[in-house]
């Protein structure tokens, strides 16, 4: 039972906190009870899911410009490296879990979140190299400049790498990986690729 | 004239290449094992230049590419002369002639602590070792040796510091002693510096003296030995 679309932009009260639950895009003012919309889009009135305790239907909004997905804490990544320093390395984030994102997001995999072992000892040039392909999940929203990402388990790490002759390296361990071209084999943080 | 058919390797030994010559063909040397050095690269079968230069080959199976530039690629285990630009919290920020600044640590000095942290101006004179070379990243960069002892690096006092090109560099390192230092050495006493990315610093009691050194030195690149002595004698008889 949806009721018709009306627009609403930020701000616009929706309702009362006593009739309805605030769903996406819509939020409680606790001091007067009431339901602010947060976003531009049409207000939805969704009928409320059986078996829950209040019965009481949700209104959200959802936007009429459909937005990228947005990285957030627990989400894994798949980021390309841009910049490794002596103690971090950057990386810009190109898709949250399956879908490719729409804007820009930089992330910062730090020396103590390369991998769960051995933290101050790790060298941030033998775990990636600029271009690597990572994945990562984002532990924070971070600073104002970058989230930051983990690499500390198995299942993250480089997914893809170029070697400096060109060629797509294949992983032979999870700490090597080697060019099928000249056979050299460079180091990295290899991600274990579960088939 | 003959022309000399490019078939065997060993025609492009000392001899200067150019990048894009192919002066290895591995097919045709089986069960070796080769070192590459610097300007050389490997494309399947074929070993290629990258760098114009002369083509050297030392036993049992180095080979590399010896050129003279005046840019400097750091390399790790490297001396070089660093001019301070900045210092950070962490770091110093040294100019050495790179693509980047390098970073020296402020502890990476004998018997550092967060105590004694040395202060150097904007603009200070160091001898130091090339820690950390990797392309990319900023050198890092320390005023000891590998066993943490200072042994000559650090601050260099008074005396003129002038740049050469990395070619002149490595000459004047080589051994046995360059002709040029050799033959000034037998007449003045003063005191040399040289840096792998191209710097040399020269000190003496007297200004005379350190200007003949600086002079000589920066004459020699192209001279033979006999015309590096030579030249040498025609200089100290302007100051005797």
């Amino acid at each position: 039972m949806e009721k018709s679309d009306e627009m609403v932009t930020p701000g616009e009260i929706l309702g009362r906190a006593t009739d309805l639950n605030a769903g996406k895009g819509a939020y409680v003012a606790s001091k007067n009870n009431t339901i602010y919309a947060s976003l531009t889009g049409f207000r939805r009135i969704q009928p409320s899911p059986p078996g829950s305790p209040d019965q009481k239907p949700t209104v959200e909004v959802t936007g009429h410009k459909a937005h990228g997905p947005v990285p957030e804490p627990g989400s894994v990544v798949i980021a390309r490296v841009t910049k490794v320093m002596a103690r971090t390395a950057s990386a810009d984030i190109m898709c949250v879990g399956p879908k490719s994102v729409r804007e820009k997001f930089t992330g910062i995999i730090r020396q103590q979140d390369v991998r769960a072992t051995e933290i101050d000892k790790v060298d941030m040039h033998l775990s990636f190299r600029p271009g690597d392909i990572v994945r990562a999940v984002v532990l924070s929203l971070g600073d104002a400049r970058a989230y930051y990402l983990s690499t500390a388990k198995n299942e993250l790490g480089v997914v893809s790498a170029e070697s400096s002759a060109g060629a797509t390296m294949v992983p032979i361990s999870w700490t090597e990986m080697q060019c099928p071209l000249t056979s050299q084999i460079e180091q990295r943080k290899v991600a274990k690729v579960v088939s | 004239m003959e022309i000399k058919q490019s078939s065997s390797p060993t025609s492009f030994i000392d001899s200067t290449v150019v990048p894009g010559d192919v002066v290895l063909d591995l097919s045709s040397m089986t069960n070796q094992t080769i070192k590459l050095g610097g300007g050389l690269r490997q494309d399947c079968d074929a070993i290629s230049a990258m760098k114009a230069g002369t083509l050297r080959f030392s036993k049992p199976n180095k080979y590399w590419i010896e050129s003279s530039q005046k840019r400097y690629v750091p390399c790790v285990e490297d001396t070089v002369l660093g001019i301070v630009v900045d210092s950070k919290a962490d770091n110093f920020l040294i100019d050495i002639k790179g693509p980047a600044l390098a970073f020296l640590p402020v502890l990476a000095f004998e018997g550092g602590t967060r105590r004694n942290i040395p202060k150097f101006e904007v603009g200070t004179l160091l001898y130091l070792r090339v820690v950390k070379a990797n392309f990319g990243m900023n050198p890092e960069l320390s005023c000891t040796d590998a066993s943490g002892k200072a042994a000559e690096f650090g601050p260099l006092k008074d005396g003129y510091m002038f740049e050469t090109s990395t070619g002149l560099s490595r000459k004047l390192l080589s051994s046995p002693t360059c002709p040029v230092l050799e033959a000034l050495g037998k007449k003045l006493s003063f005191e040399i510096a040289v840096g792998l990315n191209g710097r040399v610093w020269v000190n003496a009691a007297s200004p005379d003296t350190i200007v003949v050194a600086a002079n000589a030195i920066m004459n020699s690149e192209s001279l033979s030995t006999a015309q590096q002595i030579i030249m040498v004698e025609h200089l100290l008889k302007n100051i005797q």
